[in-house]
């Protein structure tokens, strides 16, 4: 008796029930995001894609469609160097953090078995944000310059006679400053993967005797590729739209994109702002789409 | 039969709880060995020092007579298929299954022919035939099972250890997966190492049973003896059918609190006196029956039932506290009508009774 009349009430609390529910009130719940990122986000890049079409004269923007922004960014070999620059950059930059980032996600991830250690191992690679980038930038300038300490160092050791140039003020040097700043957004996703590798998994293949390469290559390598890639989608998307890093690490000497954005703002060139701003949002899609395609992460995560 | 592995006086400590102390065991070739022993006996120690994954404090581990101790894990020949099968995720069974022939340091399989007739005929074997290219998430608890066992057998090693290997699986799966385990092992001919914390389970599965507790050996005998007769009140409390008492031998008579128990002949040698009595050889008899000559009653209150299909289990209350289960078979004797709180004789002969002392 007392089953019978429990049962009603275990069923009510079942998700299903909660169907008529979710079906219309629960919109509702999306409703100020969807409202807030269409005000603020598809609207400005649907203007943005419009502006790049309006006529610019020297201190007039007007309204009367024209292509004359495109045919200058594509004739102009400043231009042209300037994505060449972002595109070279972002690969580098790429490269580095995943050279730097994985063996440190695979000892956070895999070697460091207590839990709590691997969580403030990951919260340390995360303290050099509690600095401003404009300390870290003026930071770096007594260590890379000419006679910073890098240079006094090799000297003094007489491992180099003369001091290295060109470790301020070139692209090495935003190549460093960036590997050092977004770093992290590799190495979290990484260990991430790792960290839900099951031991016994890398425990059989052991017993079924292969060596550490080959399980490195064949099991650890694959099962933390999800994680490669969204720490590489974090990398590109932020690195691709990079200008800060970029002007002070190499004293305005390397362009990017961004770079170019900035400069035709504060000439109020709008048109052609947008016009770089444009190309700028489609490399970053082509680069997330070309990410998306190497893992299903909906199956992966 | 030889002995494939002989353990001796096996040993291993973490911190200072002694995990396992003194072992010794013999396994013979091609045997079904069923381990059982509660969480905390040191079953999973003793699988993981005699795979190699740990080393023992003491004593010594010999396959095929020779000592393993400084063979690492993957060259004893030994196979070992995890609790929770450890498969490659990202991989389909058949590669899966080929993962060890083809990646192994030493004598890897580069023939691809060679490679495929192996993994095929394993395949065969546990019967997982046209299932190879599915990823092993589109595969059943039961097939994952399957795939394991596979992937462990191709190598073909002389024992495989199996670490609660029904564990993971539900429980109807879990019996048709029993039998699988014994045509597959009896068709290769090899030793399998079952651990389980299932008494059903290693009753049914061993040709023989090795009851572990505490770190120690209980008992070594096949299902039949060990079940009839534990040789220790720690080995009939892991089988979970036994009523036990712990109290002290007083002349002829077995002293548990206020109950007296007259003794039958054999008294079993054992440093805990205790008493045990099945709990399927317990008859219920209304309060004021009277008892033969050759019965040991005790007088209980009823407490409660549970209905398992083929059978039903009585709880009562001795006067002392003490909690006594009675299992009713069905095809035996019909279901009692029994009043909640009511006063009941438990009765048994003394001969049925188990004493140890």
């Amino acid at each position: 008796m007392t089953i019978a009349s429990t049962t009603p009430d275990t069923t009510d609390m079942t998700p299903s029930n909660l169907g008529p529910l979710r079906s219309k009130a629960s919109y509702w719940l999306i409703a100020p995001g969807v409202i807030w990122m269409t005000l603020f986000l598809v609207v400005p890049l649907g203007m943005m894609v419009y502006v790049s079409f309006w006529s610019q004269t020297t201190f007039k923007i007007e309204p009367i469609l024209t292509t004359k922004s495109w045919e200058t960014f594509f004739s102009s070999d400043t231009y042209l160097n300037a994505l060449w620059t972002t595109i070279r950059i972002w690969l580098l930059v790429l490269l580095s953090t995943f050279v730097v980032g994985y063996p440190t996600a695979l000892f956070v991830g895999l070697f460091v078995k207590n839990k709590t250690l691997a969580t403030t191992l990951l919260v340390l690679c995360v303290i050099p944000f509690w600095t401003s980038f404009l300390i870290r930038v003026l930071a770096w300038r007594p260590m890379l310059g000419k006679e910073g300490a890098i240079n006094i160092i090799l000297q003094a050791l007489h491992i180099t006679r003369e001091p290295i140039e060109a470790l301020l003020f070139t692209e090495l040097s935003v190549i460093i400053g960036m590997t050092q700043i977004y770093c992290v957004f590799m190495v979290g996703p990484i260990a991430f993967m790792l960290g839900r590798i099951d031991p016994n998994v890398i425990e059989a293949a052991r017993d079924l005797g292969a060596s550490f390469w080959r399980i490195f290559r064949t099991i650890i390598l694959p099962l933390s590729m999800p994680g490669v890639i969204v720490g590489g989608i974090f990398v590109s998307v932020m690195v691709l739209g990079e200008f800060a890093t970029a002007a002070a690490l190499s004293g305005r000497k390397v362009n990017m994109l961004g770079n170019i954005i900035v400069t035709q703002v504060g000439s109020l060139k709008w048109a052609f702002a947008a016009v770089v701003g444009v190309i700028l949002t489609i490399l970053m899609g082509v680069v997330v789409a070309g990410f998306l395609r190497i893992v299903d992460l909906k199956r992966e995560l | 039969m030889a002995d494939v592995l002989r353990i001796e006086g096996l040993g291993k400590s973490y911190g200072s709880k002694p995990a396992l102390r003194d072992v010794s065991l013999a396994v013979a070739d091609n045997e079904y060995v069923s381990l059982l022993g509660p969480s905390g006996s040191g079953k999973t120690v003793l699988l993981q020092l005699i795979a190699g994954f740990e080393l023992p404090d003491r004593g010594r581990i010999l396959f095929d007579g020779s000592d393993i101790a400084s063979v690492p894990a993957h060259e004893r020949g030994i196979g070992f298929v995890f609790q929770n099968f450890a498969l490659f995720p990202h991989l389909s069974v058949y590669d899966n299954i080929g993962f060890g022939l083809v990646n192994r340091q030493s004598d890897p399989v580069t023939d691809p022919v060679v490679l495929s007739s192996r993994i095929r005929e394993m395949v065969e074997l546990v019967g997982l035939s046209g299932l190879e290219d599915r990823g092993v998430h589109q595969i059943s608890g039961g097939q994952r099972q399957r795939v394991a066992l596979a992937r462990t057998l191709v190598s073909q090693p002389r024992i495989v250890l199996l670490d609660e290997p029904l564990g993971a699986l539900d429980a109807n799966l879990r019996t048709r997966m029993r039998g699988e385990l014994r045509r597959i092992r009896s068709q290769l001919g090899i030793t399998f190492l079952h651990v389980t914390g299932s008494e059903t389970e290693a009753l049914a599965m061993g040709d023989r049973i090795v009851v572990l507790n505490e770190g120690m050996i209980g008992q070594v005998d096949t299902p039949d003896i060990v079940y009839n007769s534990p040789l220790s009140p720690n080995v009939a409390h892991s089988l979970n059918c036994y009523n036990l008492f712990t109290g002290s031998i007083q002349s002829s008579s077995f002293l548990a609190g206020t109950h007296r128990f007259p003794l039958n002949g054999t008294l079993h040698p054992n440093p805990t006196p205790a008493y045990a009595i099945r709990q399927d050889l317990i008859s219920v008899r209304p309060g004021n029956a009277s008892l033969a000559s050759s019965e040991v009653a005790l007088t209980a209150t009823y407490l409660a039932s549970e209905y398992t299909g083929a059978a039903f289990m009585y709880f009562f209350r001795a006067e002392d506290g003490h909690i006594v289960e009675v299992e009713n078979h069905l095809s035996h004797r019909a279901a009692q009508n029994l009043d909640v709180n009511a006063t009941y004789q438990l009765v048994w002969k003394a001969d049925d009774a188990l004493v140890y002392g």
